[in-house]
This record gives C-alpha cells, sequence and structure tokens, in this order.
C-alpha cells in the first residue's frame, strides 16, 4: 500500500487522477489533495507520503518551488503538465516521471509500474538535486544530467561529456576522465533533451560536444578530431550546418 | 675544266712578279744572319722579319710564320701600323701558298684594314688584288671582280699604271672564266694599251697572250695565231720563256685545228724544249700532246703513242699536284661551311629558345585568363548560392506560415468531431477519444515548428490520427501502412503532417458515406531521388455530377499541402507532385516529394 498526495490548483484534474488511481490496479491510498503550495508543505509534514503527484503550473507559484522548500524529500515525484516545454526538458533531465494531462490511464500505469521497481527513495532525492542545480544554474553549459544505468542512477555534468555514440538502442557516453557509460537509451533521446548550442549531431551514430572539437578537417563529409584525440566522421548531409555552426 | 686552270697559270704568272723577284739562297742566307746580329726588337728588325719570311714563301713556307708572328708582335709594340699590315699580308701570302684560303682570307682582311688606317694605296691595291686571286680561285667570281674592281681604282687613284694594267687583266680573266669571252677582250685590250703606252715588254707579252687565248675561245682562230706570234715575238725580246713555251704550245695546238701539221710539230718542239729547261711540266704536257696528234696524223703511230704517253704521265702528275691543292681547297670550304653550319644551329638554337619562351608567356596569359574564368565562375556560382540560400529562407518562412494556418483548421475539425462523437457515445469513449486527441494535438503544436520531422515520427502521428477517426467512425475504418524496404523511416526526414488532409479526405468524403467497412492503404516508396506516398482507399470515390461540388471537393488543407509541395519543389529544385486519381472503386493519390535523408 503506497499513500498519494496530489497536488493541482485544478479541481477537474485532481477529480480525474484520483478516478484513475482509484480504479488503478496498483495498490494506492490517496491520503490527500491539495491546491496550494502550503497546503501541500503541512501535508507532507503531517502525512510522510510515498508517492507525490505534482503539478507543474500552481497559480503563480511552480511545483519545483514547493520541492525547494522541503528540508528533506524521501518521496517519489510524478509531475504532471498539460504543456510546458521547458519544464519537461527539465525533468526529463533529472530522469524525473512525469504524466501528460488529460492522464492516459495506460500511461498512469506505466509509471506505476516503473515507480515499484525503484531500488530506494535516495535516488529520488538525487534527481531533485540534479534539477535544483540545473535551475539554479544560469549558465546553459554547466547543466547536470541525470544518466539511468544498470545500478541506478548517475549524475554527470554536461560539460564532462565529450560525446555519445550510438551502438543500436543503447548509447556509450564518453566523458572527460575517459569513462565509458554505457545507457539503454537511444542516441535520440539525447540528442533531444540536450541544449543544440552545446551539443551536435555530426553523424548518424556520433553526438558530440561542440566544446571538444579541436580541429575540422576536408573532406566529402570531413571528420573532426575531438580534444581526446578521437576522430570522428562528418555525414555529408550535415556538414554544411556544422561547419556553420564552427564558424559562429 | 682545263681552261681557267690554264688562265690561271696566266695570273699567277704575274703575280708572283710582284710577291718577290728573284729567289735566292744566299739571299736568305745573308737575311738570316743580319737577324741574328740585329737583336733589338725594333722596326728594323720587324722588316726584316717580313723580308726573310717573304723570301722563304715558295721555299719553305712553313717556317716563315714565326718569323710572322714575330714580325706582328714587334710592330704591335712599336705602334708601326705599315709594318704589322706588311706581315699579315705576307701571312696570307704563306697561307695562300700553302692553299690555306681561309686563313690566308682572314690576313688579308686585316692587313687590308690596317692598310686603310696609315693610309697606304699601294699597300692596299695589292691586298685588294690578292683577295681577289683567293675568291677567283674559290670560284666566287662575284666577290673576286668586287676586289678586283677595288684594286683597279685605288690603282688608277694612284696613277700605278702597272698595278692598272694587272687589274684590268684579272678583271678579264674573270669575265673569260666566267665564258663572258667578249667583255674579257676589251678589258685585255685595255690592259694591252695600258702596257704598251708604259712600254712594258713583260706585261705586253703577258697581256697579248692572254688576249690570243680569248680569241681562241671565241673561235677566231687566225686573230689568235697573230696575237700568240707577237707574244712569242716580245717574250723573246724579253727573254721570258713562260709566256713563249705557253704562246709556242698554244700556236701548235691551233695549227692541229687548221690541220697545219708541220707548223705545229715546229712550234710544239720548241715549246717541248723550252718548258724542259724551264722545268714547266703542263707545258711539256701541252707539247706532247701537240706532237702526238701531229705524229698520229703523220701516221707515224709508235711515236703519236710514245708522245701520247708522256702527255698523259705529265698530265696527270700535273693533275694529281692540282688534286692535291683541290682537296685542301674542297677541305678548308668543307670546313668554312661546317663552321657555318655551326652558327647556323646556334641562330636555330637562339630562335628555338626565344620561341619557348614567347610560347611559355602565351601559355602563361592564356592560364591567367582561365584561372581569372574560373574564378568568376566560382564567385558567380557562390553569387548564386547566395541568391538561393535567400529565396530558401523566404520559402521557408512562406511554409511556416501555411503550417501554423493548417494547424487551427484541423484542430476545429477534430472539435468537431469530438462533439459529434460525445452526442452519440458514451462517457468512456468520450475520454478515450480525448486523450488521443490531446496527444495528437500536442504532437502536432510541437512539430509544427519543424520543418521536416522523421517519416516514423509522421507516420505515428498519422497512425494516431486514424485510430481517432476509427472510433468516430465506430470501428469501420480499417488502415495499413507499408514502408518499402530501401527506405530507413529513422533517416528520411519529411514535411510533418503532409499526407493528413489526404487522409481526411478519403475518409469524410470516400469512407464516411459508405455502406460497410472501409480501408485506407498508405505506401510509401523511393523512386530515384523522390518519395512517393500512396494513399488507396476503396470510398465512394470522387463526386462527378456536380461541378460545383468537384471544385469545393479540394479542401482547404488539401490546397496549403500544394503550396507547401510547390515551395519545397522549389527549395530542393526537384519537382514533387501531387496526383488525384479516380478508382472502379475509391479513389488513389499520389504524392512525391524530394527525398530528403537526415545523415
Amino acid at each position: 500500500m503506497l499513500k498519494a498526495l496530489i497536488v493541482d490548483d485544478e479541481q477537474h484534474c485532481i477529480d480525474r487522477l484520483e478516478r484513475l488511481l482509484r480504479s488503478s490496479t496498483h495498490n494506492i491510498q490517496i491520503i490527500a489533495l491539495c491546491k496550494t503550495i502550503g497546503e501541500a508543505k503541512k501535508e507532507i509534514a503531517k502525512i510522510t507520503p510515498d508517492i507525490l503527484f505534482l503539478d507543474v503550473q500552481l497559480g503563480n507559484e511552480t511545483g519545483f518551488d514547493l520541492l525547494s522548500q522541503l528540508n528533506s524529500i524521501d518521496f517519489e515525484v510524478i509531475f504532471t503538465t498539460s504543456y510546458d516545454k521547458y519544464a519537461l526538458k527539465a525533468i526529463k533531465f533529472s530522469a524525473l516521471d512525469y504524466l501528460l494531462k488529460p492522464i492516459d490511464n495506460t500511461e498512469l500505469d506505466n509509471a506505476l509500474q516503473k515507480l515499484r521497481q525503484q531500488k530506494s527513495l535516495k535516488e529520488a532525492s538525487k534527481k531533485i538535486d540534479v534539477l535544483f542545480h540545473n535551475f539554479k544554474e544560469s549558465n546553459a553549459s554547466s547543466k547536470r544530467i541525470a544518466i539511468p544505468t544498470v545500478e541506478g542512477f548517475t549524475m554527470i555534468d554536461t560539460k564532462e561529456i565529450i560525446r555519445f555514440q550510438s551502438d543500436a538502442n543503447y548509447t556509450h557516453i564518453h566523458t572527460l576522465s575517459r569513462k565509458k557509460i554505457t545507457v539503454s537509451k537511444t542516441i535520440k533521446y539525447f540528442e533531444d533533451i540536450l541544449d543544440e548550442n552545446m551539443f551536435f549531431r555530426v553523424h548518424k551514430s556520433h553526438l558530440v560536444n561542440l566544446g571538444y572539437i579541436k580541429t575540422y578537417t576536408k573532406g566529402k563529409g570531413g571528420h573532426i578530431t575531438l580534444s581526446d584525440g578521437i576522430q570522428i566522421e562528418v555525414a555529408v548531409r550535415r556538414k554544411d550546418e556544422l561547419l556553420k555552426i564552427l564558424r559562429t | 675544266m682545263p681552261r681557267p686552270t690554264k688562265n690561271k697559270y696566266c695570273i699567277i704568272l704575274i703575280c708572283l712578279v710582284h710577291f718577290f723577284g728573284t729567289s735566292q739562297q744566299n739571299k736568305l742566307d745573308s737575311l738570316k744572319n743580319e737577324l741574328q746580329t740585329h737583336t733589338l726588337k725594333d722596326t728594323i728588325r720587324a722588316g726584316m722579319l717580313i723580308e726573310l719570311a717573304s723570301e722563304m714563301t715558295y721555299s719553305e713556307p712553313n717556317e716563315g710564320f714565326s718569323f710572322i708572328e714575330e714580325a706582328i708582335t714587334i710592330s704591335k709594340k712599336n705602334g708601326w701600323i705599315k709594318g704589322e699590315a706588311l706581315a699579315q699580308r705576307q701571312k696570307g701570302n704563306l697561307y695562300y701558298v700553302l692553299a690555306d684560303n681561309l686563313n690566308a682570307l682572314d690576313a688579308y682582311q686585316q692587313a687590308l684594314s690596317l692598310s686603310r688606317k696609315i693610309p697606304d694605296k699601294q699597300l692596299e691595291s695589292s691586298i685588294l688584288s690578292n683577295l681577289g686571286n683567293i675568291h677567283a680561285d674559290l670560284k666566287e667570281y662575284d666577290r673576286a671582280l668586287e676586289n678586283y674592281r677595288a684594286y683597279l681604282e685605288t690603282s688608277q687613284a694612284m696613277g700605278n699604271r702597272a698595278e692598272e694594267i694587272k687589274a684590268l687583266s684579272n678583271i678579264a680573266i674573270i669575265y673569260n672564266d666566267t665564258e663572258n669571252f667578249k667583255e674579257g677582250v676589251s678589258y685585255l685590250n685595255k690592259a694591252l694599251e695600258l702596257a704598251k703606252q708604259e712600254e712594258n715588254d713583260l706585261f705586253i707579252a703577258a697581256v697579248t697572250n692572254n688576249l690570243a687565248l680569248a680569241y681562241k675561245n671565241l673561235g677566231e682562230h687566225q686573230k689568235a695565231l697573230d696575237h700568240y706570234k707577237e707574244a712569242v715575238a716580245i717574250a723573246q725580246k724579253i727573254d721570258n720563256k713562260y709566256i713563249e713555251a705557253s704562246a709556242l704550245n698554244s700556236i701548235g695546238k691551233i695549227n692541229v685545228l687548221l690541220k697545219n701539221y708541220t707548223v705545229a710539230e715546229t712550234n710544239a718542239n720548241k715549246a717541248l724544249t723550252l718548258s724542259k729547261e724551264i722545268g714547266a711540266m703542263e707545258w711539256e704536257a701541252d707539247s706532247w700532246e701537240v706532237l702526238s696528234k701531229v705524229h698520229e696524223q703523220n701516221g707515224k703511230m709508235a711515236e703519236a703513242m710514245n708522245a701520247y704517253k708522256k702527255h698523259i704521265q705529265l698530265r696527270d702528275s700535273v693533275l694529281n699536284e692540282e688534286k692535291k691543292s683541290e682537296l685542301t681547297r674542297k677541305e678548308m670550304q668543307f670546313e668554312m661551311e661546317r663552321q657555318q653550319a655551326v652558327a647556323n644551329e646556334e641562330i636555330k638554337r637562339q630562335q628555338l629558345v626565344k620561341n619557348i619562351y614567347l610560347i611559355g608567356a602565351i601559355l602563361l596569359v592564356l592560364l591567367a585568363i582561365f584561372g581569372y574564368y574560373i574564378y568568376k565562375r566560382r564567385r558567380d556560382e557562390l553569387e548564386k548560392k547566395k541568391n538561393a540560400e535567400f529565396n530558401a529562407k523566404v520559402s521557408e518562412t512562406e511554409l511556416k506560415a501555411l503550417r501554423s494556418q493548417m494547424n487551427p483548421h484541423f484542430i476545429f475539425n477534430s472539435l468537431n468531431s469530438i462533439s459529434d462523437f460525445i452526442s452519440k457515445n458514451d462517457i468512456q469513449q468520450a475520454d478515450d477519444y480525448l486523450v488521443k486527441f490531446s496527444r495528437l494535438t500536442r504532437a502536432i503544436l510541437e512539430n509544427s515548428e519543424k520543418k521536416s520531422i522523421t517519416l516514423n515520427e509522421d507516420l505515428e502521428l498519422m497512425e494516431l490520427y486514424m485510430q481517432i477517426e476509427a472510433i468516430r467512425l465506430e470501428n469501420k475504418l480499417h488502415h495499413k501502412i507499408t514502408i518499402d524496404q530501401d527506405i530507413e523511416p529513422n533517416n528520411t526526414l519529411v514535411p510533418p503532417l503532409i499526407l493528413q488532409p489526404f487522409i481526411e479526405n478519403s475518409i469524410w468524403h470516400g469512407i464516411a458515406p459508405k455502406k460497410g467497412d472501409g480501408h485506407i492503404a498508405i505506401k510509401i516508396e523511393k523512386e530515384g531521388d523522390m518519395l512517393k506516398y500512396v494513399v488507396d482507399d476503396n470510398g465512394v470515390g470522387q463526386p462527378k455530377k456536380n461541378m460545383r461540388e468537384k471544385k469545393s471537393n479540394g479542401s482547404f488543407g488539401i490546397k496549403i499541402t500544394k503550396s507547401r509541395i510547390d515551395i519545397l519543389s522549389h527549395i530542393k529544385n526537384k519537382k514533387g507532385s501531387i496526383n488525384l486519381m479516380d478508382k472502379p472503386e475509391g479513389v488513389r493519390v499520389e504524392i512525391t516529394l524530394p527525398l530528403e535523408l537526415q545523415f
């Protein structure tokens, strides 16, 4: 039995989620329903929930504000949002879970399924740290990213990453400290969430940090040499765009 | 060519008189003694050296050069130009005797310019005469004449009659050699006149002898005989056996021609005796020839044979001598030609070098022009590319405008169908529908910002769209998407939602009005560098009866899509197309687009 708390400023959203959770096959007990950050803080202190369904946009405030006001986070967080590109990007960066409104029954089911497989609550706290770091850090190049691995999660500064290399449905991440991390995510996943001013997909299987490109050598598509000495082929169709970016 | 050779002997006869008087061994010895006592290197010694070399001309010409070189050095040192000129002329004489015409010419030319510097007309005229002789020897008659004429002029200027006579005679000989006998006769007559005025019997004899030969050549035998006889008389008077022998022989020959064999024999015998006396082999040979013919006529065959043999022997030895000098002359000529050839070769080489430079320069200019042309073309191309890029930007802006126009249209159509759905179905299905619709809307919102998405993503959207429409049509809509094997859906970029208006058309104008289930088949194929969508439905087809209806059939969405494809074709410079076709059952739409790959 998991204790759940729903925070949303719109009643119909609370109603819909509540209805879906009640009809769910997962054993969820809804403890409280809150409409403001203040209410939520009190409830969290009182009932110590296992899951927090948190709306991103809460009137003039955000769900992130609520989290930042808490001393410790020892529960799982699932964000709910209707449409917020930037918030979603941040959430994905921290590998936190989210549901898009109107919430689909199947997706809710998947989220709860994933939650049950979570090893410990420590991971949640770590992910939220990453989220806060990225919010505080205005500098786009020093964002932190939560990488899901077999053991759990690894948090890496994006400026630590030299390049991503695709290997079918896996991606190898090569870091400055010469570590190679293998993740079961496609290279496209990283391409989508990472800042396009910082990382560039030079090839079907290569996503590189623009800051570490040492030289570009001419050729049909040409190739680039990275600061760790590795040479990477540039796809013919990516050449023009790469050169445009490198020039500016 | 025996005739010119004989004539030349006559010239030499005259010239030798000038070169040296009497050659005496004791004079040579006394000169040598004097030289040994007079060792001071002054003009006196130089003069003696020249005289010594001059004495050696015919006896030992090869020994003469060392004395001449010393004379030249001393003269130069003392600034004695005449001495230098005399020495050079003597050097020429030595070479001439040795039949080295080339070096002889060289030395004479030096002597000539030196003599003109002094100036010394007498010396000049003698050198001109020698130059004329050499050119005559080389059969360069024009140059010989040139020199002889100059010789004649200087002699006349000096008032030296003897030289003038020699010049006139030599000119006449050249005319005879070139078979211009009349001209020759005229010059000889002038010479003879002068000689008579001078009362110089040697010259009278020599010129008369030559004149006789000229008449003989003209076929005037009597005149020739008269002149020969006169020459003989004068020669006897001055005791010149050379001229006498030569003239007697000639008389003999003419008499043979006139068949006066006895007279011929007498003359020939006289000539023979004289020739033997002076050791002149050629004239001896001539005498024997005449005698042989006379004996033959007299029937004394043995004597004739004997005379003929002697004639041949002597002639052969003379000819051998001549051949030797001829050979030397030929060698000289060959050497001269060789040098000329070398010079020509050098000129040719320089011409070639010049040509190569010229060709190089032309090539360079051509290269420069070509380079400029390439540069210009490249620049124009860049300009063109820039223009194209600008146009593309304009087109993309237009495209963006079109995309944002389309979305509200689609959204409102969908909202309409939601309303329609809710009024007909239960709440659970309405909710299902709504969730799907919100997902689709979100995806459309996100993708409408992009100019292209992967085929995979686009087809997911289409799938979602058709699921929604299927719910609305109470599941009487079935669909199937087929992708060609040589298409990579993840690497192929397409403009988002290009198919949607056509699918919508098929659903609402084809399948919705139809009784029973409808089917939509979407096929994606590759055609060269184009991507082809084929949408088949088995609906009721396009309405045909009413023209107005048909017109309105092209929905707003389809019109926008047509514009999008036109602009895309313009940007990619490849012609895309849309084709709507009626089938027995339903409609087929074919859309081709430029194939674009991500990587």
